[in-house]
């Protein structure tokens, strides 16, 4: 037990090193200064383990044999969406640790946290770094689109192979825009091309006569989730377009009143969709509210009461680990320390892709990519994951959610 | 869409309205530095930013609301929300007299060009915004919610609701306030006499310093009051809300006339209205498309905005 704490400690001592002296791509000094500044917090704790004494050095002894295999997770670790983040490194953390000790003296696998606080001139900073980190052999990640996107380049110049618990925008993976994510991008969750109809499928259930009024956030997350929702057949009574900084909704509210709508859905993030719902509810609007996972965070309760989120709609490609089973979360909380959020079913099967692999013998990232296009296994929900040449997985149902009393709850696959 | 926006002219103008006395307040920090010191304080978004947060963690960490309790009423309610406003606009003054020191008052001093103070300006901001960002976790706050928003009363089918009616009459009685304290009292003199010639201000025996001093905290206040009515309007606030806002209101004081206080009191209001009715219009995507060729058209037939320059013509 002690063993593995220390185990634990080193693992995060690893995280700390950065190789400074590998070149950046474009050589920008102020790059590896960001990356250094990103991963300070986990030095720190380096620092301490360090410090608690002697007994770190001689832990090793027992796994001086095992194969030391990196992998990295590329999500936002700080800054507004960082829970998002941390719930699926928690994904990663668990994967791994269960890998590490069923492998114990054969394989070593240790986990370089990359933060791009999910923005995409963020990860264009982050990702020359860990694209010519050569000892990463895998990446699973980026959490978001537009992170994944500015990513890309640096990762297909090097070959690294990723696979995203979270990424959902369409385009990355299609032939008719490009393919931009092609060949080393992969993904485990359904599209936008799913969500957008099944959010609106959602939001209408059980109310007589709809009348919808969407309301998108100007990100292209949030404008292509109102295009699959109309691509799907979806029938608006209106729509508003506003940009993500907006604090003020009286006209947007004037013209959802205007419309008579009963059904308002906003594809957004959770920080502006607070305000919405909040400034509607206040102007005496009693109809439907809806959101995509970009809503869906824990965040959105710390910024508007219980009574005003009550019975609030949303979508998300993800699965809660208590759904799929008690113990699984109850060990998943026992090993990680937290309770799993959301993603972490998506995170989790992201790593075992990646740890197949590497149980199989895989330790480059031309090989790494080989054995990823060729995976076939089955999710921790019990589904099939395979990709096709684009790197889709054949996917699994989209899920609900409601806010009920102050929390989230699952509320099944959206039927 | 015309028959709509008959119905919905009311709830749009006083939602309008309410958002316009805040730019309105925020701008008369612009426009009293500028009157006096023709410099554009940058910082001054910040300042409001602080101001916002002041009235939060005076909620929230002061009186212990949490998002789930119980508004408060009455009495209490009124207390409460007078502690709120003294608190932001404390808190909003003294940073306001704090940046002054900092990044101007030893620039000036020491007669350097217009520019040193400028960038200082702008590097205060930066080291405000990011300060709080670190603070918060690059987080937004929710303020809970200490007042009903209950509709008190309802006009053609508009519905008058209390913040914004609290936030439209305090506004408008602090700038009536700020206006009569500019005309009449002693501070408020000097302060347009520096405005119209510093030179022979300062032969006549007035203390520089001290006017301007007074010019940033009379800016400060007024600043702070806005963060307040936003918290309380909007309920949720960020180390980012100061350039979104700090934009908005300086657009307003430059469309009314920088450095003339009824400037900043009708740009503040049309910004305001002008931003509403064209979001309900054309389209949230075109607000700031309308505002800023407003702006231009504006600017190309008066110069100067709509009432000319100077604080002194408040005397108008």
């Amino acid at each position: 037990m002690l063993g593995e704490g220390l185990i634990f400690n080193l693992l995060k001592i690893s995280l700390g090193r950065y190789p400074s002296s590998l070149p950046v791509p474009g050589g920008h000094d102020h790059e590896r200064r960001v990356i250094m500044k990103n991963q300070r917090s986990i030095s720190v704790v380096a620092a301490i383990a360090l410090a608690a004494g002697t007994a770190v050095a001689i832990a090793p002894a027992s796994n001086a044999a095992a194969k030391v295999v990196t992998i990295a997770y590329q999500g936002p670790l700080t800054g507004e969406e960082a829970q998002v983040g941390i719930d699926e490194l928690n994904g990663v953390k668990y994967a791994v640790q269960l890998f590490n000790a069923k492998n114990k003296g054969k394989y070593q696998v240790k986990i370089v946290e990359v933060d791009d606080q999910g923005s995409g001139t963020e990860a264009a900073k982050v990702a020359p770094g860990t694209a010519s980190n050569k000892k990463i052999i895998g990446l699973v990640g980026p959490a978001y689109s537009g992170a994944t996107i500015n990513s890309l380049p640096f990762y297909k110049q090097t070959g690294l192979p990723m696979v995203s618990p979270s990424a959902t925008r369409v385009s990355i993976t299609d032939p008719t825009q490009g393919l931009i994510g092609f060949p080393v991008f992969h993904r485990v969750v359904a599209t936008d091309l799913v969500q957008g109809p099944a959010l609106y499928k959602l939001a209408t259930k059980g109310v007589s006569s709809p009348k919808v009024f969407v309301i998108d956030d100007q990100s292209p997350y949030g404008v292509g989730l109102v295009d699959y929702m109309k691509r799907g057949g979806a029938v608006l009574a209106g729509q508003d377009s506003v940009s993500d900084k907006t604090t003020d909704w009286t006209a947007t509210i004037s013209k959802v009143t205007a419309a008579g709508a009963n059904v308002v859905i906003f594809t957004g993030y959770y920080a502006q969709a607070a305000s919405l719902y909040r400034q509607l509810r206040d102007s005496g609007y009693k109809g439907v509210l809806a959101g995509g996972d970009g809503v869906l965070s824990p965040g959105i309760l710390t910024l508007a009461s219980a009574s005003i989120l009550e019975g609030v709609r949303l979508t998300a490609g993800t699965v809660p680990l208590t759904e799929i089973s008690a113990s699984l979360e109850a060990d998943f909380k026992k090993k990680v320390g937290v309770a799993s959020g959301t993603y972490a079913a998506e995170s989790i099967d992201a790593a075992n892709i990646f740890l197949s692999c590497i149980g199989k013998g895989v330790s480059t990232r031309p090989n790494m990519l080989k054995c990823v296009k060729a995976y076939k296994g089955k999710s921790i929900t019990g589904t099939t994951i395979a990709f096709d040449k684009n790197g889709d997985v054949a996917g699994g149902p989209m899920n609900s959610f409601e806010i009920k009393g102050g929390a989230i709850k699952f509320t099944g696959a959206v039927k | 869409m015309l028959a709509n926006f008959q119905d919905q002219f009311l709830s749009l103008t006083f939602g309008g309205l309410s958002l316009g006395f805040i730019y309105v307040l925020i701008a008369l920090g612009y426009t009293m530095v500028y009157g006096v010191l023709r410099m554009i304080n940058f910082a001054n978004s910040e300042v409001f930013m602080y101001g916002t947060f002041a009235t939060v963690v005076i909620i929230r960490d002061l009186f212990g609301f949490t998002q789930q309790s119980e508004p408060a009423t009455g009495f209490r309610l009124f207390y409460i929300l007078l502690i709120c406003l003294a608190g932001s606009m404390f808190l909003s003054g003294v940073l306001s007299i704090f940046l002054e020191l900092v990044a101007y008052r030893r620039l000036r001093n020491r007669g350097s060009n217009k520019l040193a103070p400028l960038i200082s300006a702008i590097g205060m901001s930066i080291v405000l915004a990011e300060f709080m960002r670190i603070l918060t976790d690059s987080r937004y706050v929710g303020s809970p919610r200490v007042m009903e928003k209950s509709s008190i009363a309802t006009i053609f089918g508009a519905n008058l609701r209390l913040d914004n009616v609290i936030v439209i009459v305090c506004g408008l009685v602090l700038y009536l306030v700020l206006q009569q304290f500019v005309k009449k009292t002693r501070l408020g003199k000097a302060i347009r006499a520096v405005s119209m010639n510093e030179d022979s201000a300062k032969l006549m025996g007035v203390n520089l310093n001290f006017v301007v001093s007074g010019t940033f905290l009379v800016g400060g206040l007024m600043t702070g009051a806005a963060g307040f009515f936003y918290t309380l309007k909007y309920e949720n606030t960020s180390f980012s809300i100061g350039f979104e806002l700090g934009i908005a209101a300086f657009t307003a004081a430059i469309l009314g006339g920088i450095g003339n206080i009824k400037g900043a009191f009708y740009g503040g209001i049309s910004l305001g209205l002008v931003e509403t009715y064209a979001s309900f219009f054309l389209g949230t995507q075109w607000k700031a498309v309308t505002v800023f060729l407003i702006l231009v058209v504006v600017l190309y037939f008066r110069p100067n905005g709509v009432f000319g320059e100077a604080i002194t013509q408040t005397r108008a």
